[in-house]
């Protein structure tokens, strides 16, 4: 209840001071707010949108959330993603039939986790700051990514992105004229599934005594170790799943832009997410929601108040120092 | 000319180290870096364009990234917020703000060519760069203003009960230690790239903080941490010349040599003892 109030109180300061800045740059705020938060509301192509847009924003969230539980600071959704949609194209180009769907998944989540893997294991082995190396992992990722989608995969007949997933293997939208495909229940699903996980089960509840206190956990049979591999393993994976469904679940194009565009940016959404959501699934879940209505919104914001899409980052980069300001009792204890 | 551009690449890493040390060592965790360099390289550009000098604009970016210290310092120091969560939100707003203002500012999406009456001598940003990193040096380890910020975030209980004011000393090493970040965004833009971009920091504000463990918190070692990364920045772009690799390649070489080095170096490094604690009077 508290975390919600919190959340709350940021997203009001965060309006007031974009207020502001809109009003000084030379925009409406009255406007910006409207076709940000009202417009989203009136058609369903702009809800399901919405909801499409939140699809991997839960997923990375959650790898966040995976790492904060215990005591991590995991940074690297965002390259994560990016080798999950890898996986998904060269298993496009593998694979002409609907095979390609579940080798998509098979290829892209490996690719994640072993993304996911090197700065984990150098945390465990060299004591390597994580926060350090899942950026300069991001950022390996980014290059790669880029410079495969526009070679080996690229589109002959649309140089801008990569060869598309085979039909058959598409996740098409629920509704014709949508974009929400059953991508999205994937991501809800993985919410509570993860959940599970964190309060349930034996490695749920390794990660959350690590997190607590590392010292304690290590004489109780814990290692250290084995708390970073398995955090970053199934961080991995959901970020994985986020990066192959921003291909095989994205209509029309079904394909990963060579300049990353449907895949860039996702991984500190979740992290955004995870932050507003008080590092709690099921608060994340709601978070992105919010966070994808935001985003549908700051696209009708561009065109209705002629004002940048990224003002919409501004406000929540706002949001999350309002609540580093709020967090006097850590929910994660150091 | 390999070493010159390996000098000038290591200059913003250099920066924004020496100020993270500053703060470091002062017992404050400031993972924003990039944010304010971002944030440093956008306000050089705009503020130096309207006030046709790029002197004025350096100025202005180091009094912002001062400003946005002070509230850091604030959140960790006074409130005693959650000073990753903190520094996270400052890289989040950075890139939100800096792609917005491009826009709004200039109305062209994501890229601005800096005027050349904006522009700022690459060479006598170099020499000062490397002048603060000896100051820092000196402060750090010749003065009793050195000794009180390092007690601060060493023993903050024992600075406290022997009259060192540990707020103030921390608030204002974190704000001074911000403020160099954004002056290293400030040499980008204006100095080195003379172009401000919506992500003209590239990851330099994370290589920074892989500079501040190489050199074990000192400033001096910082220089030669900033220099090998500098190095292999410069490395990537003349492979990339000389046509030896794809530029994707190369351009992924700085990262690499980080976590190559970051993990080279660890076991020796020993960060302040109360990094990151937040201090309560008893």
């Amino acid at each position: 209840m508290r975390g919600l109030l919190d959340s709350l109180l940021s997203l009001a300061v965060a309006i007031a001071v974009g207020a502001v800045v809109a009003y000084i740059s030379g925009y409406n705020p009255l406007l910006v707010y409207y076709s940000m938060f009202v417009v989203p509301f009136t058609d369903v192509v702009y809800v399901t949108s919405a909801l499409a847009t939140a699809t991997p924003i839960i997923l990375t969230g959650l790898t966040f959330a995976l790492g904060l539980k215990a005591g991590l600071f995991n940074i690297g959704a965002e390259g994560q993603t990016y080798m999950g949609a890898l996986g998904a194209v060269i298993a496009s180009y593998l694979a002409a039939s609907a095979l390609a769907l579940p080798l998509s998944f098979v290829i892209g989540i490996s690719l994640a986790v072993a993304w996911a893997m090197a700065p984990a294991l150098l945390k465990a082995y060299r004591g390597v700051n994580e926060v350090v190396s899942t950026i300069m992992m991001n950022w390996i990722a980014y290059w790669l990514v880029i410079m495969e989608a526009s070679t080996t995969f690229s589109n002959p007949m649309q140089p801008s992105e990569t060869i598309k997933m085979p039909p058959s293997a598409r996740l098409t939208p629920l509704m014709p004229g949508t974009s929400l495909t059953a991508g999205f229940f994937v991501a809800v699903a993985a919410a509570p599934l993860v959940y599970w996980l964190l309060e349930r089960s034996v490695i749920g509840y390794e990660l959350t005594a690590a997190g607590l206190n590392p010292v304690a956990a290590r004489i109780a049979g814990i290692p250290q170790s084995r708390v970073v591999i398995y955090s970053f393993l199934l961080g991995g994976v959901t970020s994985g799943v986020a990066g192959v469904l921003q291909v095989a679940a994205m209509p029309p194009s079904y394909s990963l832009a060579t300049n990353l565009a449907n895949v860039y940016g996702l991984g500190f959404d979740g992290i955004t997410a995870a932050m507003l959501g008080r590092g709690n699934p099921l608060g994340i879940l709601l978070a992105a929601l919010f966070l994808g209505l935001m985003e549908e919104g700051a696209r009708h914001m561009q065109a209705l108040a002629m004002t940048p899409f990224e003002f919409v980052k501004m406000l929540q980069g706002i949001m999350i120092l309002v609540i580093a300001v709020r967090m006097l009792e850590l929910w994660r204890r150091r | 000319m390999l070493l010159t551009q390996t000098i000038h690449a290591a200059i913003p890493i250099l920066l924004a180290a020496v100020g993270e040390i500053l703060a470091e060592r002062s017992g404050v965790v400031n993972i924003g870096l990039e944010g304010l360099m971002l944030i440093g390289a956008f306000v050089g550009v705009l503020v130096g364009d309207v006030a046709g000098s790029g002197l004025i604009g350096v100025a202005a970016a180091w009094a912002v990234g001062l400003l946005l210290g002070l509230l850091h310092g604030a959140i960790a120091v006074y409130i005693r917020g959650d000073q990753l969560v903190a520094g996270v939100a400052m890289n989040l707003f950075g890139a939100g703000l800096v792609a917005y203002g491009i826009q709004a500012v200039w109305h062209v999406a994501g890229y601005r060519q800096t005027p050349s009456w904006a522009l700022v001598d690459v060479n006598a940003m170099t020499v000062l760069a490397f002048a603060v990193a000896g100051a820092m040096w000196y402060i750090l380890s010749r003065t009793r203003l050195g000794v009180a910020i390092r007690a601060s975030g060493e023993d903050p209980e024992a600075a406290y009960s022997v009259g060192i004011d540990v707020f103030k000393i921390r608030l204002f090493s974190t704000a001074v230690g911000a403020s160099l970040a954004s002056f290293g965004g400030a040499y980008l833009s204006l100095a080195y790239l003379s172009v401000v971009t919506k992500d003209i920091s590239a990851g330099r504000g994370f290589i920074a903080l892989a500079d501040v463990v190489f050199a074990n918190w000192n400033p001096l070692l910082a220089i030669a941490g900033a220099l090998i990364f500098g190095f292999f920045d410069a490395l990537s772009y003349w492979l990339q010349i000389f046509g030896v690799a794809r530029y994707e390649v190369t351009r992924m070489l700085p990262y690499i040599a980080t976590l190559l080095v970051v993990a080279g170096v660890i076991g020796r490094a020993k960060p302040p003892r109360a990094l990151g604690k937040p201090f309560r009077k008893e």
